[in-house]
């Protein structure tokens, strides 16, 4: 179930899937995707089960056709290692974009992709360098401040401890919305996460299976 | 040979004899006696003489030395240096002509050049080093004349999987070495035919008993009043005086407890209420560096010392002959262990050991108590040795195929000469075999992944970076990684764990080796301090501090308090603990044996049940999992629950259905089978089980040491692992052993099955209490939860809340700042 809240004037929704949809522009906005991250691990000889990849890009296809978004803004780390741009990775990748062929796709490049390289040509998707400004929006990478508008960034894979009666304790991924920034949970599945306590302020929303709670700070 | 021995004053014992002729007649076997009795050297001389019969010509001479003949294997690599020079004092008495050498992860780096061109006749070293020895690619070369293998302190090894490391690496000598002869040395167990058995690998030896244990004393120092002893807890300063006293009594005292962080806090306590002792007390424990332990034990072999603060890194290894005193600071836990640490006590002729333990909390009183009774009935815990951990044999698999490549039918026969592997299963092979070359199952469609290759029929590792990441993390012994702590520009102190660290920032202080630092930097692995004035810091905990009240003292301790119900007091710690129980008694209820005690309470915090099994908290861990399951199956409940060695606490936000559970079957043992494994998938157990399997299993890599950029692409945390594979590779057999060792290992599943069915038989009683009751509280104020729930995850969570950073007191832009981003952390759950 899908969660709308405003945000800077503008009307998003926070998505189970682990993305933000852009209503007005129809653009939906994921961070740390990760792909390749297994593979890596594999070519290191590191015992990864299958999976991984596919899961991501199912979980990608399944938001875009839920949403009609007309396009994709990625907020860095789309591929995690150039050891993990294994043909197999790269096969399923390029026949994920022939199926989202009319797809407009900005990558706005993190720490991870200066190491593993842009995407293929063929994939037709445009790079640029944080940050990239369409106001009332900030993208990045990086979380940081930004005066050309309301920064929405990933990087952290922010993970919120809960607490509960009965001493009920839970971490769970989540978006985050300061004042002037946004952190987006880490897309992909098999990436883990940073404890992020919220400040004074800060709008919570927990991933909790296919839903979008809303959170209460204090 | 016998008048030789008279010339030079030397009367063997009559075990020892026993040894030396056996050996000589091919024998091997255990030898068990306590520690300081002459163990070692009715092992050494074995093949001394041998020796000596062989080349009478050469004694005394200046020849060559024999090539590697005697393996020396010991648990702790800090005991190598000690037990080369008790070795090495014969040699040199008998003009025998043999080198000596120690090999473990301390060996400098010249000693190691030099013994990779010739090792010596006799090598000291550990598992480990054995394991890496076994790597090499001549390793067949270089052990093939091997005579003996000795095993140092088996009783130590057996329990765990370095136990098991060494048993397949006997089997892999064994196969070269026919006639090779292996002997070990272990103090007193409960079952030393299974510690026979698996050191032999189940083949025939010979148990020999050596002499027998000097007679042990147990007192405990008693607080002046109960009135303001506290009823949990586990620092015990409250007690600081009498110990201060007590160590005051002595010439040279040994202060055990039962962690390093404890260990740092009394070392400060017995400073601060006695400044003068300066420089005549010190502080020993693992984390400390090498040459920090060394010149404390150097200190207390010399008589310098009157007082030194330690834990389980003095339990073993050869005696410090002025130590007088013994003091323990808690429970010991177990009764094997109060002896051993009593017998590093009392090395004057006709001198007792002595302990004397040091309650942190009431209860403890009558553990001591416990502990005294059961050591006079010589009731010794068993140690069961490990079966089957399928990620040690993938480990050894790798080590196999470096060291020469192996053919997977006699490798397989080797293996199963082991005891822990003697029944393991065809497929079980295959799919350890799949798993260390294809990557197992899952893995089929991903050629690029290779770790061990087959080349005709022989297995071996083709990739020269695999090989030195696996050479780096041989091993089986659970360890975060582990930072440096190292004054700029000084010398090293020691170490603490990463995540302690991590907790750090520039300037905050902290302590360690009894020094209060302050952090300038973390870089390159090292934590770079100085020193720091004022009074307090942060004391780091490490992982694996607590110890399980073992299963005999458990049952000593409701023997004792059965007596107590009865009114018997008949020992000075009962004597002193009776006014809390008689409070129990007058809260709530002191439990007869065939009683199950439950109480019920509720507070602010929710519904409290508390339940008292006194079966240990191992059992208890599994009890409460199965309680808060059955219980979930009524109705949508969420229970966090605590365990301690007397009982069980299940805390609800909601009152769970009690009577309802109990009359659908809440104790009984039917549908056991299919519940206990119902009730461990609910909770996080094999999860956090699993940290230790996927390191052995050469899952988790931290990186070299040295190398300045750690391979953070490779980095993901065990649980991570543990998610990824249970959804993408369920039938992964390295999960399955995950789920085993907790039922197996950690809830020792026969014995909780056997904890259900007394339970089943006996009375139950339902108490309400109007407060917690003294048996109630160390439960409740216990902040190591396990959570179970019925509930869905999302309306859950809208009823839960997230906390605030708690700004005034660490500074920081508002959201994370860019670079502090991308750790693992092992408490992401899965959304």
């Amino acid at each position: 179930m899908d969660l709308r809240i405003d945000l800077a004037g503008e009307a998003v929704a926070l998505l189970p899937e682990r993305a933000l949809l852009w209503e007005r522009t129809g653009t939906l906005v994921v961070a740390d995707v990760h792909l390749g991250k297994a593979a890596a691990f594999r070519a290191a000889a590191i015992p990864m089960p299958g999976g991984t990849t596919s899961e991501a890009l199912r979980r990608l296809s399944a938001a875009l056709e839920r949403t009609c978004a007309r396009r994709l803004l990625l907020l860095g780390d789309f591929f995690h290692a150039r050891s993990g741009r294994a043909s197999r990775t790269l096969a399923a990748i390029a026949a994920w974009r022939d199926r989202h062929a009319g797809l407009e796709i900005l990558l706005v490049r993190g720490n991870h992709d200066r190491g593993a390289g842009d995407p293929p040509d063929e994939w037709r998707f445009r790079c640029v360098d944080e940050p990239h400004l369409e106001p009332p929006f900030a993208f990045r990478h990086h979380p940081g401040e930004e005066d050309g508008g309301y920064v929405l960034a990933g990087h952290l894979h922010p993970v919120v401890p809960l607490a509960g009666a009965g001493r009920q304790s839970e971490t769970l991924p989540a978006f985050l919305f300061g004042e002037r920034q946004a952190l987006l949970p880490a897309f992909g599945g098999f990436t883990g996460g940073a404890r992020v306590r919220p400040r004074a302020g800060d709008r919570v929303y927990v991933l909790a299976g296919d839903e979008v709670v809303a959170i209460e700070v204090g | 040979m016998r008048a030789w021995f008279a010339a030079r004053n030397w009367t063997p014992f009559d075990f020892q004899r026993e040894v030396w002729d056996a050996y000589r007649a091919g024998e091997s076997g255990l030898i068990h006696a306590a520690t300081g009795t002459g163990k070692t050297y009715a092992a050494w001389m074995a093949p001394i003489l041998e020796w000596m019969e062989e080349h009478p010509e050469k004694i005394g001479k200046r020849t060559a030395a024999p090539p590697l003949r005697v393996l020396w294997i010991t648990p702790l690599r800090a005991l190598a240096a000690d037990t080369e020079a008790s070795l090495r004092a014969p040699l040199r008495e008998l003009g025998v002509p043999w080198t000596l050498e120690r090999r473990t992860g301390d060996t400098s780096s010249t000693v190691r050049n030099r013994q990779r061109e010739r090792l010596p006749t006799a090598l000291v070293t550990t598992p480990e080093s054995v394991s890496l020895l076994l790597s090499r690619p001549d390793a067949r070369e270089l052990l093939g004349g091997l005579r003996m293998v000795v095993v140092d302190e088996w009783h130590e090894l057996m329990g765990g999987k370095r136990g098991v490391q060494t048993e397949l690496a006997l089997a892999r000598l064994r196969r070269w070495n026919p006639d090779l002869r292996t002997w070990g040395l272990s103090a007193t167990l409960g079952n030393l035919d299974t510690a026979l058995a698996a050191l032999l690998g189940g083949r025939a030896g010979r148990l020999v008993r050596g002499a027998g244990p000097k007679p042990i004393r147990v007192d405990a120092v008693l607080p002046e009043s109960m009135e303001r002893f506290p009823w949990a807890g586990h620092l015990g300063l409250k007690l600081l005086p009498q110990v201060v006293a007590a160590i005051e009594e002595g010439r040279s005292a040994l202060v055990f407890t039962n962690t390093r962080s404890q260990a740092e806090i009394w070392y400060q306590a017995i400073l601060d209420a006695h400044p003068g002792w300066a420089g005549e007390i010190a502080l020993h424990h693992g984390s400390l560096d090498r040459k920090v332990r060394d010149w404390v034990e150097d200190g207390l072999r010399q008589g310098g010392l009157r007082c030194v603060v330690c834990t389980s890194s003095l339990d073993l290894g050869v005696d410090f002959a002025p130590v007088d005193r013994v003091l323990q600071i808690g429970s010991p836990k177990g009764i094997a262990r109060l002896a051993q640490r009593a017998g590093r006590s009392g090395h004057q002729p006709g001198a007792e050991s002595r302990v004397t333990c040091v309650p942190t909390h009431a209860f403890e009183l009558i553990e001591v108590a416990a502990a005294r009774t059961a050591l006079e009935s010589g009731r010794i815990e068993p140690r069961a040795p490990r079966r089957k951990p399928l990620d040690v044999l993938a480990q050894h698999l790798v080590t196999v195929a470096l060291g020469g490549g192996f053919r997977s039918a006699g490798l397989l026969d080797e293996v199963r000469s082991t005891w822990a592997y003697h029944d393991l299963t065809d497929a079980e092979w295959d799919w350890v075999l799949d798993f260390v070359t294809r990557g197992g199952p899952a893995l089929r469609a991903y050629p690029e992944y290779r770790r061990v290759a087959e080349k005709d029929g022989l297995h071996v590792v083709p990739d020269a970076a695999v090989a030195r990441r696996h050479r780096m993390s041989i091993g089986t012994i659970t360890s975060d990684a582990e930072v440096q702590v190292q004054y700029k520009g000084g010398a090293r102190l020691g170490t603490v764990e990463e995540s302690f660290v991590a907790r750090l920032r520039p300037g905050d202080r902290f302590v360690l080796a009894g020094r209060l630092l302050e952090l300038d930097s973390v870089r390159d692995m090292t934590a770079w301090v100085r020193k720091a004035k004022g009074k307090s810091g942060a004391i780091p905990r490490w992982m694996g501090g607590r110890m399980p009240l073992s299963t005999e003292l458990g049952a000593a301790v409701r023997d004792r308090l059965e007596e107590a119900r009865r009114g018997v007091f008949d020992s000075p710690e009962m004597d002193a603990v009776r006014p809390i129980l008689e409070l129990q008694a007058r809260w709530s209820e002191i439990p007869e044996a065939g009683d199950l005690l439950i109480e019920r309470l509720r507070s602010r915090e929710g519904h409290h049940l508390f339940l008292y099994p006194f079966e240990g908290r191992l059992v208890h861990e599994g009890l409460a999992a199965l309680f808060a399951w059955r219980i979930s199956r009524l109705r949508p409940i969420t229970f966090t629950f605590a365990v301690n060695d007397y009982g069980i606490e299940l805390l609800s936000p909601d009152p769970a259905p009690l009577d309802e559970a109990l009359a659908a079957g809440l104790l009984s043992p039917a549908g056991l089978v299919d519940d206990i494994p119902a009730s461990l998938n609910a909770v996080e157990m094999a999860k956090r089980r699993f940290r230790e399997i996927a390191r052995v299993a050469g899952l988790l890599f931290q990186g070299f040491p040295g190398s300045r950029k750690p391979a953070r692409h490779l980095q993901a945390s065990s649980g991570l692992f543990y998610e990824v594979f249970a959804q993408y590779d369920p039938d992964n057999l390295l999960l399955r052993q995950a789920h085993r060792e907790v039922l197996e290992q950690q809830l020792e599943s026969s014995r909780l099955g056997r904890a259900l069915a007394r339970l089943a038989e006996s009375r139950v009683r339902i108490v309400g209490v109007a407060r917690p009751s003294p048996l109630a509280f160390p439960l409740m104020v216990d902040r190591m939860r396990e959570k179970l729930s019925s509930e869905k995850l999302a309306d859950r969570v809208r009823r839960m809340q997230a906390q605030l950073e708690k700004a005034a007191l660490t500074p920081r832009p508002p959201l994370p700042s860019p670079g502090e981003g991308e750790k693992e952390t092992r408490r992401r759950r899965k959304a």
